[in-house]
Parts: structure tokens; sequence; C-alpha cells
């Protein structure tokens, strides 16, 4: 973490992109597939036709760039630091899904996120360890 | 909730899962023999095989369900490393992992009943 490179290239406003990247994709892609809908077809199942959308292609460009940053991160910060932290993003969704898209999520989908979450943050630390090692 | 759309759930998340560790595998593997071999190209084809899989794959999913509703399911990664640690590196669940790992299944149970 010596001589961390300050500016676009500090790894921690790196984490903050790629972060935002993986968030706002998630997002599109809801929004992209939801317009190219076709649910009678089976061969919608494979996900083909979503390449129909351009939000679609707009939300794999954001996934590149997550990838490029997030390789980026790796190589100034340790995996179980960055993964935990990273995992914020759990959180991101589920609330830019209701203020965002508009779904209408229970109290059930609440509680069953929550617990989601917690899992996640308690896990994060040893998984990625287990990650590193596999 | 229906069996095929669960079906479809966990094997978005298996590809994903096993093509993150073959391209970590394959990252590995360049660092000591360099990236101009066959070993490495067929590590990265198949990383990015599976990892298109599972982009299609949710993305088909992400046309009839919420995404409120399919992001949570994205914990059963963790299952699923946590298994594969076991079996391949003989790993033990500590208790924190434990819960953590029952904490997430209660959480997607909750979800799918949702």
């Amino acid at each position: 973490m010596q001589n961390r490179p300050s500016g676009f290239g500090n790894p921690w406003l790196q984490l903050g992109l790629s972060v935002a990247c993986v968030f706002v994709s998630e997002l599109l892609l809801k929004r992209g597939a939801t317009d190219v809908a076709e649910p009678d077809s089976a061969l919608s199942w494979t996900g083909v036709n979503g390449l129909a959308s351009p939000l679609v292609w707009w939300a794999i460009l954001l996934i590149i760039a997550s990838f490029v940053s997030w390789l980026y991160v790796l190589r100034c910060i340790p995996l179980s630091l960055a993964y935990p932290l990273s995992r914020v993003v759990d959180i991101l969704v589920p609330m830019g899904c209701w203020i965002f898209l508009g779904e209408l999520i229970s109290a059930v989908r609440w509680c069953g996120i929550a617990l989601v979450v917690i899992g996640l943050a308690l896990v994060a630390k040893p998984i990625a360890k287990m990650e590193e090692r596999l | 909730m229906s069996l095929l759309a669960f079906f479809f759930i966990v094997v978005s998340l298996l590809t994903f899962v096993a093509a993150q560790l073959i391209l970590k595998r394959a990252m590995e593997f360049s660092a000591t023999n360099g990236m101009r071999n066959s070993h490495f190209t067929l590590l990265v084809a198949v990383g990015v095989a599976l990892m298109t899989i599972s982009f299609f794959l949710t993305l088909g999913l992400l046309q009839r369900f919420d995404l409120s509703y399919l992001y949570p399911f994205q914990g059963l990664s963790v299952i699923f490393i946590t298994m594969l640690a076991a079996v391949l590196l003989k790993e033990k669940l500590s208790v924190r992992l434990t819960i953590g790992a029952l904490l997430i299944t209660a959480g997607i149970v909750l979800v799918s009943m949702s």
C-alpha cells in the first residue's frame, strides 16, 4: 500500500467506482430486460433476446469497467479487505430497486434481504480468505 | 417460483463462481508461465464462456422476476464457495461462517416466499 497513487489512480476511488458501476449495471440490466421481455417464449430463458435493448449494452460496458477497476483495486488492496467493502452493493441494489425501479418490496422480502445482508457481512472476510486459497 | 426458475438461478450462480475461480487460476498461471501458451488460453476461454452463460441466464431471469427478488439469491455463491473450500481445501467451518451461511439461507427462503 506504499507509494499509493493519488487522484484517479487512488485504489479507494477505484473501489467506489467499481461498486457504482456494478450498482448501475444491475439496474440497467433489469430495465433493459423488462423492456424487451418475452416471458411466453421458451427461448427467452437463455436471455439472448435481451441484447435487443440498448440499456443492456450500456450495462455490459459498465460491467467491463467495474471488472477493470476491480482488478486494479486487487493490485493495491488485499482481497480480504476489498471484498467485504465491495459488499455494500448488496444494500445499494435493493434500495435502488425500491427508489429507481419502483419495485414494491413486501415486509417479508425486506426481512429476507436484511438477513442475507447481515449473513454476507459476517462471512465476507472468511470467504475472501477462502477464495484467495482456492 | 417454479422449479425451472430455481434451476436457472442455481446454474447462473454456479457458472459465475466457477468462472471466477478459473479466471483466477489462469492469472496465477500466467504469473509464472506467461500468457503465450495454450493452457492459459484454454483457462481464459473456459472462464469467459462460463461468465457469458451466467450473464445470459441472469438476463432471462430478469425478464420474469423483480431485481429485488433475484438479487438476494447471489448470497448462494457464498454457500457454493464454502462447499468448494470444504471439498478442495478440506477447510473446516468456523462458527462465524456457519452462522452467516444459516442467515443467508434463511434470508433467501424468506425472499423466495415473498
